[in-house]
């Protein structure tokens, strides 16, 4: 193993383009980074048996990209930008030590802080769930947390976001976002202000270094730290093909159970999931199901705390449930038009009891809804 | 002998003068045109020959040369044709030369010697500064769009020589209030049942001129509502009127006259190519449909099924206001400055009644979304959702405002931007709504929350702003913006970008 001296240099190749994890773990195995990194500032043919054939015949385009690369970053500045930050290399102390066994471990860690000593289970699905699916999430998130449960999700919209929302709700275990950007680079932008309640009051972990912009291809990437971290993988909802699918396949290659959210069978947004059930997951029907498959014993969860709704936002909020409605809808069932309403409807989204979504808008459950198992 | 008829031939939506000169000497005889003339104008030979012998005329067995000029000047059409006959009964002494003072010609002819029409006559007839201007008598109502006197509409050339030696009289051409009689009544908003949000995302629109794309599913009506977008918008001066007129007429003949004072609607079909949407064409450079909706309204239906390439043709004329052709041998300017309104599903399956309905797979989705994406979807100031209207609100719904009443808020609202010196609010820069549409603190504090939460972007909050403004214009409110106008306009702007995660 290598010393401190390059860490520098390591994050700098890990913040190259087109570098994944897989190429990165091939540049570094047995090397010493500071070799690399000037190899690549030389032009970089002294890597070509090293990741050329891994790269096929795009290796001379991505060997350039590189070496460009290599000119352009400053490795001092870029440790120098992570003060602050936890930085754990694998094999060093305080790199987690479910990771350290993985398939396919990162080379390093950036982290807000270090990972809660609580089981972890990561709660998945997709961005385009149902007022259900929200719910059920939002309703895990919080019992698990209260449980002493560390919620872990992928900081994205939809069923992440609702899950780390509910474990926000109660003063419960400190959640954990894996995210596949550079700490430093919040995605999806609509998510800052959930991105920094987490990063206050649990911890933030990535394989990129600072600044790194999010690309496709790196989500998948990010589902299998997810999967990694995680001791029980539980999908709310999830469309036949969707990106948490990655995250089941990621767990089940890694021996991490996997429990589905059984949901109706004519939702497209359940499909996954029903799936899921159809091949044997365990179903997750309320958080003991969750709990048990921990080996822990249930603990009563307190209600959300109910909150009080101007009167004159009262109508609005009455017409609106869980399902999207279109504003056409609400003033068609309100009486009032079209102007009013946009305003009440702000109004009770900064309250936190209304959201919108592309046009469309639903109310926030105020307090638990759904009810425990027997 | 020499004769020279002033004339006119058409470059781009323009005519220009051109002098029709023709010289007719002794030698062997021959019939030669030059001065860049395309192949239609060069068939005039035959043309001009039968007609003057059907006409009774003799054609001179001697050596014709007809010269178009400017020389560098490309000459387009059948329009030379009647003033070459002219120049030729001129030219042999069958027509005294002191009949030609004053006078220009524009017409095609055919082998009886009948006078037809040709496309573009109004630019034809508005280059033209002589006292009396010739024309096709087909062709009159068109003409009578240019508001100038002395336009004297012939049908045939044996008539237009006899009334030119005064031995039957001029025929009148018809009344301006023929023309506008002649437009029919738009669709009236009336007609709409319900969808209070698409009502007031179109009246807003004709008001401010923001662009509008409409986001629901087949059979939401967003066709319907389109179309009942120039109505509300105020009716054409007359300036803009004889823009509009030039771009019609240039298109093909008649077209004009379906127009009257109103604003054009053009709907293009997404198959349509690049060249028919901004214009071109290699034989003669014909404007596209975003000119033809100069002034008037673009409509793009299924917009997502318009290639990529045609798409950001687009972005010149929404910038710019013009297109610019560049041929080898000319390059034009069409006017295009229209509203442009666009229309598409949420999702290949259509979405239904909301995102929570929606069969579509994730990638599907955003692959759908992807191609609407980008610096064109930015240009729209309104993005809103369309959806179906509920059954009650169809069947038993009472009738909407009418189009009338709304065009005349529309109208007042315009008004106040004048005052600001522009003509729609869209218009209005960053820096003259700082100063003009200044925010209340709670209206304020929505803009600065909406841009944190990456709701919108610095560009969009300066939209949003201007949207605002709008809907204070026609509430007849002043500002400061309140809240519930800025909320308004927030979502009046509906967020569709494309999810990136969506294909992982």
């Amino acid at each position: 193993m290598t010393g401190d001296g390059d860490l520098g240099h390591v994050l700098a190749l890990a913040s190259l383009p087109r570098m994944g994890p897989g190429r990165l773990d091939a540049l570094l195995a047995g090397r010493d980074p500071r070799w690399v990194w000037e190899e690549l500032r030389r032009g970089g043919h002294g890597l070509d048996p090293v990741v050329g054939p891994r790269c096929g015949s795009g290796w001379a385009e991505v060997r350039a990209g590189w070496t460009a690369g290599a000119v352009a970053i400053d490795p001092a500045r870029l440790a120098a930008a992570h003060h602050g930050l936890l930085v754990r290399r694998r094999g060093e102390d305080g790199f987690p030590v479910r990771l350290a066994d993985d398939p396919e471990p990162p080379a390093f860690l950036v982290m807000s802080a270090d990972l809660p000593d609580a089981p972890i289970v990561a709660i998945v699905g997709t961005r385009r769930c149902s007022g259900y699916g929200r719910d059920v999430a939002r309703e895990l998130g919080r019992g698990l947390a209260a449980a002493g449960v560390a919620v872990a999700s992928g900081l994205a919209l939809g069923i992440d976001a609702a899950a780390h929302r509910g474990a926000l709700d109660v003063d419960g275990a400190p959640p954990v976002g894996v995210v596949a950007t550079g700490l430093d680079v919040v995605y999806p932008v609509r998510n800052r202000r959930l991105w920094s309640d987490v990063e206050e009051r649990g911890a933030l972990v990535t394989e990129q270094p600072l600044g790194t912009p999010p690309a496709r291809w790196r989500f998948p990437a990010r589902n299998r730290i997810l999967a990694g971290l995680a001791d029980v993988v539980v999908v709310v909802e999830s469309h036949a093909a969707g990106g948490s699918m990655h995250t089941v396949t990621a767990a089940l290659e890694r021996d991490v159970a996997v429990l589905a959210v059984p949901g109706p069978v004519t939702s497209p947004a359940s499909a996954g999931t029903n799936a899921l059930l159809a091949e044997g997951a365990a179903p997750a029907r309320h958080v003991d199901d969750v709990l048990t498959a921990l080996g822990l014993r249930s603990t009563p969860v307190p209600a959300g705390a109910r909150r009080e709704v101007p009167a004159e936002l009262r109508p609005v909020l009455d017409s609106l449930d869980a399902t999207p409605t279109s504003i056409d809808a609400v003033s068609l069932r309100t009486g009032l038009d079209v102007v009013t309403l946009h305003g009440v409807l702000r109004r009770l989204a900064a309250l936190d009891l209304a959201e919108e979504e592309a046009g469309w808008w639903r109310s926030l459950p105020t307090q638990r809804v759904g009810h425990r198992g027997p | 002998m020499l004769a020279e008829i002033p004339s006119s031939t058409v470059l781009g939506v323009d005519g220009r003068p051109v002098s029709v000169e023709v010289h007719v000497s002794s030698g062997l005889p021959s019939f030669t045109i030059v001065g860049l003339p395309d192949a239609s104008c060069r068939e005039a030979r035959d043309r001009v020959r039968a007609a003057l012998l059907s006409s009774g005329f003799t054609w001179p067995l001697q050596r014709i040369t007809v010269n178009l000029a400017p020389g560098g000047l490309p000459k387009t059409g059948s329009g030379l044709d009647l003033p070459i006959a002219i120049g030729v009964l001129v030219a042999s002494d069958q027509l005294p030369a002191g009949l030609l003072a004053g006078r220009s010609f524009v017409g095609e002819l055919g082998l009886d010697g009948s006078v037809r029409a040709v496309p573009g006559i109004v630019p034809l007839v508005d280059a033209l500064a002589t006292d009396e201007v010739v024309i096709p008598s087909s062709s009159a109502i068109e003409a009578s769009l240019c508001a100038r006197r002395g336009v004297r509409p012939v049908p045939g050339l044996s008539f237009a020589v006899a009334a030119m030696r005064g031995e039957e009289p001029w025929v009148d051409p018809p009344e301006p209030s023929v023309v506008s009689a002649a437009a029919g009544v738009g669709p009236d908003l009336a007609d709409v049942r319900g969808q209070p949000t698409a009502r007031l995302a179109l009246e807003v629109a004709a008001a401010g001129a923001h662009h509008l794309l409409m986001i629901g599913p087949p059979g939401a009506g967003k066709t319907m509502l389109a179309r009942r977008l120039p109505g509300l918008l105020p009716g054409l001066d007359p300036a803009h009127r004889l823009e509009v007129a030039k771009i019609h007429s240039t298109s093909g003949s008649g077209r004009a006259l379906g127009l009257g004072g109103a604003p054009p609607f053009r709907a293009p079909h997404h198959g349509a190519s690049m060249v028919s949407l901004v214009g071109g064409g290699s034989a003669r450079v014909r404007p596209g449909e975003a000119s033809l909706a100069h002034r008037g309204v673009l409509f793009l239906d299924e917009m997502g099924e318009f290639p990529t390439r045609v798409l950001d043709a687009l972005r010149q004329p929404l910038e710019e206001g013009v297109i610019r052709v560049a041929r080898a041998r000319a390059s034009v300017e069409f006017p295009a400055r229209f509203l442009l309104v666009g229309a598409t599903n949420p999702c290949p399956c259509g979405g239904g009644n909301g995102p929570a309905s929606c069969r579509c797979s994730d990638a599907a989705r955003a692959r759908y979304l992807r191609r609407l994406s980008g610096p064109l979807l930015d240009r729209f100031d309104l993005r809103v959702v369309v959806p179906r209207p509920p059954a009650e609100a169809v069947l038993g719904g009472v009738a909407g405002e009418s189009t009338s009443s709304v065009a005349a808020r529309v109208s007042a609202a315009r008004e106040r931007a004048r005052g600001r010196g522009v003509s729609a609010n869209a218009e209005l820069s960053s820096g003259e709504l700082d100063e003009l549409a200044p925010l209340d603190p709670s209206a304020r504090r929505l803009v600065l929350e909406a841009l944190a939460d990456g709701h919108l972007s610095p560009r969009g909050a300066r939209r949003v702003r201007a949207v605002a403004l709008t809907l204070a214009d026609l509430a007849g409110a002043e500002p400061p913006l309140t809240d519930d106008l800025v909320a308004t306009a927030l979502g009046l702007r509906v967020e569709l970008a494309p999810m990136l995660e969506a294909a992982a």
